[in-house]
């Protein structure tokens, strides 16, 4: 059962070491680890983290992200011995990472969706990992459109602020379904690649009543980043229960 | 790095002469490559040499400070309104007549990932393909053979033309760099572009961040050492500009250090926009290597 969830983005740029000598982006780094912080402080059995990769499917817990694929060298950060996961998804790395951060040692249960699965498909994904037995958290790693300025990753494209404002929407009113209807294709096109995990949290929580706290919004480097807590009423039923009684 | 180089020192390829456009340049002589885009927004200066006199007075200048080829462009490497491959031949080819009638000595380069004017280009007169996206047209390499011209074999990480890197990673990025601009260059030369007209480029910053970058000129003798000539693409570019945290006006010191660093280790050919610091950058490290002699050496000799 999930008892409490987070969401965050997941650009490298959050792991300190991979951005050189200067504090960069400290108000979106601290939302996140506020967030994080509060997944944590729920004591929960196991943390399942969800973001958006090639495919869908788990990953193993061990081994961290290799910080080298981004940053090489001998200035970059010093892991040594972590070679072996350098596979891992950067939505999942920048995830773990996020816990490890924040102090978090217990279980995590690593889940990417593919890039291309279709909405009723993550929401299903969504339904089956809030069916795990015992008291979960849910951390989704997800981003908005890389589309938003000249400068963005993927240049302007003037629909992306439209469509992260209804997924900002949708996460201030707690009205996750509404996630569900949003278009994969219009989605890939503004490089809106946290769609498929949103959609996995809608179908984590569907039916459950949700509030939420947005911890930041903004596009500092041209990707919308929004960072919220997502509290959620307990269910009536006992451990194991399908969250949409 | 120093593992890495002696890995390849060991197996090195010794470079040979580089003809382009029936100039043969040997190993040893650094060569500017100066850049003239023909783009109303180009990335160094915007418009200034859009207009075609504008453009025609600034080949004269880089010729004036020392470049050996001039590489002409028609289309800026960042994201931005579309450009059609005929007004990419209309910024260009005609252009690159004129450079051509007024300095038959000079090597022209064109700097275009298409074909289309890649062929119009060399009809009119250029010697050397430059296509830093990394052979996204598979017609180039024939292109090149057809008009006898050479090859910029690049690496893009894949990038599409005009996009930018996001979130790029690589187990190792120089291994990448290495199997990418090989296979490219064994390509044209099955092609038929002469394999001493082949060079290659770790294109700086195109698919990759700025530690890629830093990563790739640390391990440049890695390129070197495989024989092909390699051309280095880092002037004013943005892992200059965020290694130091200067804005694009800020960074000819940083340049002309990371200009530095892959004469040393062995580049043979430098696309600049300041060309004569970067001359006096490349005849220093020629001096320094013993490969030229100083320009006037009296001091205690009297």
């Amino acid at each position: 059962m999930i008892v409490t969830a987070a969401l965050c983005p997941g650009p490298p740029l959050l792991i300190g070491e991979l951005t050189g000598a200067a504090s960069v982006a400290e108000d979106l780094r601290s939302a996140c680890t506020d967030a994080v912080g509060e997944l944590i402080a729920a004591e929960p059995e196991a943390i399942v983290v969800v973001g958006a990769a090639e495919q869908t499917e788990g990953w193993p817990e061990a081994g961290p992200l290799d910080l080298a694929v981004f940053a090489p060298g001998p200035a970059g950060p010093s892991q040594a011995g972590i070679k072996a996961a350098a596979n891992r998804p950067t939505s999942l790395g920048v995830g773990g990472w996020l816990l490890t951060a924040c102090g978090y040692r217990g279980p995590q249960i690593l889940q990417a969706v593919g890039a291309a699965e279709p909405a009723d498909r993550c929401a299903r994904l969504g339904a089956a990992l809030a069916k795990a037995a015992g008291r979960q958290a849910l951390l989704v790693v997800a981003d908005g459109s890389a589309r938003r300025t000249l400068k963005a990753p993927g240049y302007l494209d003037e629909r992306s602020a439209g469509f992260d404002e209804s997924v900002e929407r949708c996460f201030r009113t707690g009205r996750l379904d509404d996630l569900l209807g949003l278009d994969p294709a219009l989605a890939a096109e503004l490089m809106a690649a946290g769609r498929p995990a949103w959609q996995v949290l809608a179908g984590a929580l569907a039916g459950r009543a949700v509030s939420s706290e947005i911890r930041y919004q903004g596009d500092p480097f041209g990707v919308a980043y929004l960072v919220a807590s997502l509290r959620l009423d307990p269910v009536g039923t006992d451990d194991g229960g399908s969250g949409n009684v | 790095m120093r593992e890495g180089g002696r890995a390849s020192e060991a197996a090195a390829v010794p470079q040979s002469d580089l003809i382009l456009g029936g100039r043969r340049f040997p190993p040893g002589r650094l060569l500017v490559m100066a850049i003239v885009n023909r783009t109303p927004d180009s990335f160094y200066r915007p418009g200034l040499t859009w207009d075609e006199s504008a453009a025609m007075e600034r080949v004269h200048e880089v010729v004036t400070e020392g470049a050996d080829i001039v590489d002409i462009g028609g289309v800026p490497a960042a994201p931005g309104a579309d450009v059609t491959v005929a007004e990419e031949i209309d910024r260009t080819a005609s252009f690159i007549g004129r450079v051509r009638a007024a300095y038959p000595q000079v090597a022209i380069s064109v700097d275009t990932w298409r074909h289309e004017v890649a062929r119009q280009a060399c009809a009119a007169g250029a010697d050397l393909i430059n296509d830093s996206w990394g052979g996204w047209d598979d017609e180039l390499p024939a292109t090149a053979a057809a008009a006898g011209a050479g090859l910029v074999c690049a690496h893009a990480g894949g990038q599409r033309p005009r996009t930018r890197p996001h979130r790029v990673r690589y187990d190792d990025v120089m291994a990448d760099v290495l199997r990418h601009t090989q296979l490219l260059a064994g390509r044209a030369a099955e092609a038929g572009v002469p394999r001493a007209s082949i060079v290659i480029d770790a294109a700086h910053d195109f698919g990759k961040n700025t530690w890629h970058s830093l990563e790739i000129t640390r391990r440049l003798g890695e390129m070197t050492a495989s024989g092909w000539p390699v051309l280095v693409s880092v002037s004013n570019k943005d892992f200059v500009g965020e290694t130091l945290d200067v804005p694009l006006a800020g960074r000819l010191a940083g340049t002309l250090a990371t200009t530095t660093i892959c004469a040393w280790l062995g580049a043979r050919i430098f696309r600049a926009h300041h060309v004569l610091q970067t001359r006096q950058a490349l005849d220093m490290v020629s001096a320094i290597r013993g490969d030229a002699p100083p320009a006037r050496a009296v001091r205690a000799l009297a």
